[in-house]
């Protein structure tokens, strides 16, 4: 029997660690857009009674798309794990690393199971007093946009180890990007006050840009660290360049500096 | 000379553990039998009346231990370090939900003991406890289910002559993810089955949980009696 080409890959690891990142997200995306539609999120001033017309509309989408996350919810660890490597391949403390991973798997509880209890506890009792469906309602969509502290500070983890590292394996606009990722923690503390307007939970600010920031820098960490495992030498110095055109327009002052 | 290095005070801690674990589920009277999701708010709300110590106490007990968890998958990960991998990717996936895993019943047991606190508090908030408990502690599984899927790859991509736990650990890590998957889909029915209370949700996932405690720990102590001393072998 031939012996699949991944087994004898010394990046095998780093392989299906991305490629489970690529299916976490995916199924994220799709749970919180299309099966529960919990994001674009519910209006922060509906009444109680709203708020269980809002949980009737969704009854099986809430169910069963949350069900999902409960079953597949801890492969967000394979994200976190190629991050932190990320950071230990960086010519920075291991204190770094360390940092982002422990930050990161303590987000999980609040960041993102919290909304899935919620919903579904208010979604499996249609008949609950309407006060109550509206205290799960809150619970969920403030526990989820509201869990702010983890990713900023992880996020000026991520970016201070960029700035600091001599390695170059990622680039430094990257961190920047960590910058505007931590920033929207920032602006979206607001929505724990304001029930209407920018800066509520489902406002322009609070919401529409924060979704475009996570939407960009997810994309560009994904595909960053694709670059990553295909740029890895298993060594501790410089990382070495992608061979093409499209690699030097993404590394422009930093080519040729060893 | 030997040196201590505290990995088998933290492996023989787990016995005793297991034994306030298993004492804190049979002294907690919702469990055995568990408690019917179809239950009213009246009748939920008599229960905590009618058993708020035993609830307290069992409660109390699985807040305390349920975190002791870690240590013992502190000490697969170090094991770990042993395997034929190239990088520590597996190493930190199984830290990523090693914390994750047990705080999830540490926030069920917050539920149900807030239920217990009040018990004459009007009966709809004690079912919401109670159901924010029961979801928290039935459904929680996505840590665990992503733990034994990372125990499982890591093992089969441990290809050395003496791997550190046998190719079958993995396949049965895959079984008990399995058998933890009905779990998470509690939430759609109040009966049957998948409900809270019933065979897949509460028996298979919870007897799941403790026969992969039981093999792992067995098959942690001999790969802990062959490799001594892991910490100095790769450093």
């Amino acid at each position: 029997m031939k012996r699949p080409k991944l087994l004898d890959d010394p990046k095998r690891e780093l392989w299906l660690a991305w490629y489970a990142t690529i299916c976490f997200y995916s199924l994220y995306a799709i749970v919180f857009f299309i099966v529960t539609r919990t994001q674009p999120p519910g209006k922060p001033w509906y009444d109680p009674t709203q708020v269980v017309a809002w949980f009737a509309g969704r009854h099986e989408g809430l169910l069963i798309g949350f069900a999902l996350i409960f079953v597949l919810g801890g492969l967000s660890a394979t994200s976190i794990a190629l991050i932190t490597y990320s950071i230990r391949r960086m010519s920075v403390s291991r204190a770094y690393s360390y940092s982002y991973l422990i930050i990161y798997a303590v987000s999980a509880v609040p960041g993102f199971l919290f909304i899935c209890v919620a919903m579904t506890v208010g979604a499996m009792r249609p008949d609950r007093s309407p006060e109550i469906q509206r205290w799960l309602y809150d619970l969920g969509f403030l526990s989820f946009s509201g869990t702010m502290g983890v990713f900023l500070i992880g996020s000026l983890i991520w970016m201070t180890a960029i700035l600091l590292d001599k390695n170059r394996v990622f680039p430094k606009w990257f961190a920047y990007l960590n910058l505007c990722n931590a920033l929207t923690e920032v602006v979206v503390a607001p929505s724990w006050i304001f029930h209407t307007g920018a800066f509520a939970w489902n406002g322009v600010i609070a919401w529409w840009i924060n979704v475009v920031v996570f939407g960009l820098y997810t994309g560009a960490f994904i595909y960053l660290l694709r670059c990553l495992i295909l740029r890895e030498d298993f060594g501790t110095g410089p990382l070495p360049d992608l061979a093409s055109k499209r690699w030097h327009q993404i590394f422009p002052a930093e080519v040729g500096v060893s | 000379m030997s040196r201590t290095t505290g990995e088998r005070i933290i492996f023989w801690a787990l016995p005793a553990v297991a034994v306030v674990w298993i004492a804190a589920f049979l002294l907690f009277p919702g469990f055995v039998p568990p408690m019917s999701p179809k239950a009213s708010a009246a009748q939920v709300a008599a229960f905590y009346a009618h058993h708020t110590s035993r609830v307290r106490y069992s409660m109390i007990l699985l807040n305390w231990f349920c975190v002791a968890l870690i240590p013992i998958l502190m000490l697969i990960v170090e094991r770990m370090r042993l395997m034929a991998h190239r990088t520590p990717i597996l190493r930190y996936c199984v830290i990523g939900v090693a914390g994750a895993a047990p705080i999830v019943f540490l926030t069920s047991t917050v539920f149900w003991l807030l239920a217990a606190f009040r018990p004459y508090r009007s009966p709809d908030l004690t079912l919401l406890y109670n159901d924010l408990a029961w979801i928290t502690f039935t459904c929680g599984v996505p840590f665990l289910v992503a733990l034994c899927l990372f125990i499982a790859v890591a093992i089969y991509l441990d290809q050395q002559a003496e791997p550190v736990f046998a190719r079958w650990v993995g396949h049965f890590n895959l079984i008990i993810a399995v058998a933890l998957v009905p779990a998470g889909f509690a939430g759609l029915t109040l009966s049957g089955v998948f409900a809270w209370n019933g065979f897949l949700s509460f028996w298979v996932k919870n007897v799941a949980i403790a026969v992969w405690l039981v093999v792992m720990a067995v098959v942690l102590g001999g790969a802990l009696q062959r490799h001594r001393e892991p910490a100095e072998a790769l450093v």
